[in-house]
């Protein structure tokens, strides 16, 4: 509510001369800084979700782009009825839980046994924040010359010992992509579980160890439930991004083998590039567009009424 | 005996830490070694660790006729320039009027804010309909307006709270004496917040020279982005890792050595840019 206030303030003029038609050139102002933004949007989200609209009811292919002819929602149907599609559906949610829950739980581990060393060595936290800012097209590069059976350290060392797993192949291939995705990605998790713990007010604790509580009931009964948003957000920023997973899959693996590591992202993109029906590809787009808007605003219901509570 | 159980902590805190940084980098040790090592070195089995670096491969990379990989730097820094510079212009003064007025504020700013939990891929069948039509495809244009719709959700939730945190008077003492809102905003609002806008454009500078999705799709030659160079070299190079190695080195290059040069900008930018979203 404040911020509201702070947002009339501005418009608040003191009585006198042209009041209102100052109030309304600050309203015509607003609508003017904001247009640019609205109008860019309109024109570079706006046209291409008509054209997925349009083409997802039409026959439709790159030779016929501009005479789309009307098939009604048969193209929905195939999408819908594809076990190519959820097949992607499930391998995506499968990573993006498996990657999400294993980043939150050793970014909080990570987060709590370092803190201290983090708090009096401020510049150490960018050594661990590195991997952020590498392109995950390139760690899908870089993955593929360590995990390389002739060059590559990972086999060669495995080798030493005896072991010969084949990491691409389908025994391994779903932990691999995984476990890539966690490394790159768990230095976020840290930052953020890091930042929600120095954000805990130390007299939280101080006044517990005066009523003659342990570390694990100060860990239990104050840490973990006040840590509790900081986990949620954390979880919920890495799964959405984890759920779109397209780059270093890509590069690695190319989905493969055969479909095994297939997302929803690879997916569409392999369909519109293999098939000569644009109207089933895009169709599978809008379902998929519907389905993230879904689980969104779910989410968003539950974190709210949870932050109320 | 406290006092040695203290040391002992701190000794495996900093091994801890040592193993953390080890591991999560890796990826990116194991690339700039290779990138060192003479061919011979790299296909040596178990690995060595000892030899004289070389910059050949550098040499290679930046020479081949193939692969123009001097272009694809250019094109990514071209890109991603100019796709920060238009998130920025785009998203400030639309923060301006949703923080202070409250324009958009129910309908604009959760629609951006949206746009981050898309998968983007959504977008990608129309926007090549789409640069076909209007000759956009392999252009840097084209990548610039993609590079500033990815960073446009976490830019605008930035510049709101950005602006909610700066105090409201000196905007009014200027509106006193007689500043417009333009020249509020010029003159006002963006020194003021200088340093959140420097972080806000190293983070979105990043992102956008680390986009890969789009770049594979609407480039074929003039407008490749390194993301997309790099990976023509592991494709039409075969099992020349040495090169290889050396592409991937300098396009991380530049992202990284903003990222360690204003990581405590970034750390705040981060963190921001994931609480609000």
């Amino acid at each position: 509510m404040a911020r509201h206030e702070t947002a009339g303030s501005l418009a608040v003029e003191r009585p006198g001369t042209g009041r209102r038609l100052r109030v309304m050139r600050r309203r015509r102002d607003a609508l003017m800084l904001a247009a640019p933004l609205v109008l860019f949007l309109g024109l570079w989200l706006g046209f291409p979700f008509l054209t997925n609209l349009v083409y997802s009811v039409s026959q439709v292919n790159f030779e016929t782009l501009r005479a789309p002819s009307f098939i009604g929602l048969d193209n929905y149907a195939r999408a819908i009825q594809d076990p190519a599609f959820w097949g992607a559906m499930g391998f995506s949610l499968r990573f993006a839980v498996a990657a999400t829950l294993a980043q939150v739980l050793l970014g909080l581990v990570i987060a709590l046994a370092l803190r201290p060393l983090l708090v009096r060595h401020k510049a150490l936290m960018a050594l661990i924040l590195l991997p952020l800012m590498i392109s995950p097209a390139l760690i899908g590069v870089m993955y593929r010359l360590i995990l390389n059976e002739f060059v590559g350290v990972v086999p060669q060392y495995l080798a030493m010992v005896g072991l010969y797993p084949n990491l691409l192949g389908p025994d391994w291939v779903f932990a691999t992509v995984v476990a890539i995705e966690v490394l790159q990605w768990t230095p976020f998790a840290i930052l953020l579980l890091f930042t929600a713990l120095q954000s805990i007010p130390t007299e939280l604790y101080d006044a517990a160890r005066v009523d003659g509580a342990g570390p694990w009931q100060c860990f239990w009964r104050i840490t973990l439930p006040l840590l509790v948003p900081g986990l949620a957000i954390t979880g919920f920023v890495r799964f959405i991004d984890s759920f779109r997973v397209f780059d270093h899959i890509f590069v690695l693996t190319g989905g493969g083998p055969g479909s095994l590591t297939t997302s929803v992202s690879i997916y569409i993109y392999r369909s519109f590039f293999q098939q000569q029906q644009l109207g089933s590809a895009v169709a599978t787009s809008m379902v998929l567009l519907v389905l993230s808007l879904a689980a969104l605003y779910a989410s968003m219901r539950l974190m709210l009424r949870k932050g109320e509570a | 005996m406290r006092r040695q159980r203290g040391r002992l902590g701190w000794a495996m805190r900093w091994v801890l830490f040592a193993l953390v940084v080890l591991v999560f980098n890796l990826p990116i040790i194991m690339t700039v070694v290779t990138a060192l090592k003479p061919t011979a070195v790299i296909n040596a089995a178990p690995p060595q660790w000892l030899f004289v670096p070389t910059l050949d491969h550098f040499v290679t990379v930046l020479t081949d006729r193939a692969v123009d990989f001097p272009l694809y730097l250019f094109n990514s820094t071209v890109i991603a320039l100019g796709g920060t510079l238009l998130a920025l212009v785009l998203s400030i003064p639309a923060a301006y009027a949703i923080a202070r007025y409250g324009i958009g504020k129910r309908t604009l700013l959760p629609l951006v804010a949206n746009l981050r939990a898309i998968p983007l891929v959504i977008f990608a069948i129309p926007f090549y309909l789409m640069y076909q039509v209007m000759g956009l495809l392999d252009t840097r244009t084209g990548l610039i307006i993609i590079a500033c719709i990815i960073n446009l959700p976490v830019a605008l939730l930035f510049a709101v709270g950005m602006i909610q945190d700066l105090p409201i008077e000196i905007e009014e003492a200027a509106r006193v004496d007689g500043a417009g809102t333009l020249t509020v905003l010029w003159r006002i609002v963006v020194p003021l917040a200088q340093p959140m806008i420097l972080a806000l454009a190293i983070l979105s500078f990043i992102y956008a020279w680390n986009e890969f999705l789009f770049g594979l799709i609407l480039t074929t030659r003039d407008a490749v982005p390194v993301t997309v160079g790099a990976t023509f070299f592991t494709t039409s190079w075969g099992v020349r890792w040495g090169p290889i190695a050396a592409a991937a080195t300098l396009s991380v290059l530049p992202p990284m050595v903003l990222g360690l040069l204003c990581y405590r900008y970034l750390g705040r930018a981060l963190t921001a840019g994931a609480i609000k979203g």
